[in-house]
């Protein structure tokens, strides 16, 4: 393979739009970049240098590339065109962890809860603890009535499903096969609508805060 | 766009359960939801659109935009969002010469 070259944003733009050779080896330092960038940025998710994360680095930098030269007409020159394609190619990688991560759990498994979830869940059986203060189930009272006005079904099964199982918005939403900021937004009108309920109540954010964590 | 909404709709339907009392811990956990909720916020579509940008400017220590308050805020509530950046990060720490 040539020397790679140094280029500047023009440059790479200039080059991976030409015909021939010099497209053959910018698309291929671009790749190679790539895969170098990955192999970083997914040591949280895979263990560095196994077979396994060299293979997902290849394959991710394969795609992204494709998918660079298909969008380079979106890069607007705000950061360097390697952090624009690093930023693709993890998007790309992420997206396909997730899948795997979750491809044998079921929508109705994710927006359900179960037997045998932990203790500390969204919500608990309706009978009050008896290690509580009368402060804590008046207010456990007002908010769970106050969740089930203001919310849709469709809201609290996500709140759920995200806020109290940790399911992820973007493997909810290859399941349902939407968008993933459709989901974040259906969250955002849900928090939105609570907090001016709570304001409406007298109540806050941070009187709950106040009540119930680290007691 | 109307597909994909109906699509939505018909799988969150899905849950119709009654729900029933919030245990303190969920009630902490929306506390926290809820104090950093704002009326306007940064989506998951905004927030990639920057996240080159802003995993730059967090790289060099420069913090002065306008738009970092609003991305920040949402990494905070949007895991999914949070660990593209931290990848992203982990990339420019590696490799920036």
């Amino acid at each position: 393979m040539p020397t790679p070259v140094a280029r500047d944003n023009t440059e790479w733009i200039s080059a991976l739009r030409q015909e021939g050779e010099a497209r053959e080896q910018a698309v291929a330092e671009l790749r190679e970049i790539l895969v170098r960038g990955l192999r970083h940025g997914l040591r949280t998710w895979l263990e560095p240098d196994s077979p396994s994360l060299e293979s997902l680095a290849q394959e991710t930098a394969q795609e992204a590339v494709l998918r660079i030269l298909a969008q380079l007409d979106k890069f607007e020159g705000r950061s360097r065109f390697t952090t624009w394609a690093h930023k693709v190619a993890i998007r790309i990688a992420l997206t396909e962890l997730r899948r795997k991560e979750w491809r044998n759990v079921s929508l109705d498994q994710m927006l359900e809860s179960e037997e045998g979830e932990p203790r500390e869940r969204w919500l608990a059986d309706p009978a009050p603890g008896p290690e509580l203060t009368a402060e804590q189930n008046d207010l456990l009272g007002r908010l769970s009535q106050i969740m089930q006005e203001e919310l849709t079904p469709r809201q609290m099964s996500l709140m759920q499903a995200v806020a109290l199982r940790g399911v992820p918005l973007e493997a909810l939403a290859q399941k349902m096969g939407v968008e993933r900021n459709a989901l974040y937004k259906l969250m955002h009108d849900a928090r939105v609508k609570l907090k001016r309920r709570l304001a409406r109540e007298g109540l806050s954010p941070g009187d709950l805060l106040q009540t119930f964590e680290a007691k | 766009m109307t597909g994909l909404l109906d699509r939505l709709r018909h799988w969150l339907g899905l849950g119709r359960r009654t729900p029933s009392r919030l245990s303190p811990a969920g009630a902490a956990r929306l506390g926290r939801e809820l104090e950093s909720t704002q009326e306007i916020e940064f989506d998951c579509e905004q927030v990639y659109q920057l996240l080159d940008q802003f995993a730059e400017a967090v790289r060099h220590g420069q913090n002065g935009a306008p738009w970092v308050p609003l991305i920040r805020a949402h990494l905070d509530k949007c895991s999914d969002c949070r660990k593209e950046f931290e990848a992203l990060l982990a990339v420019l720490q590696a490799t920036w010469a």
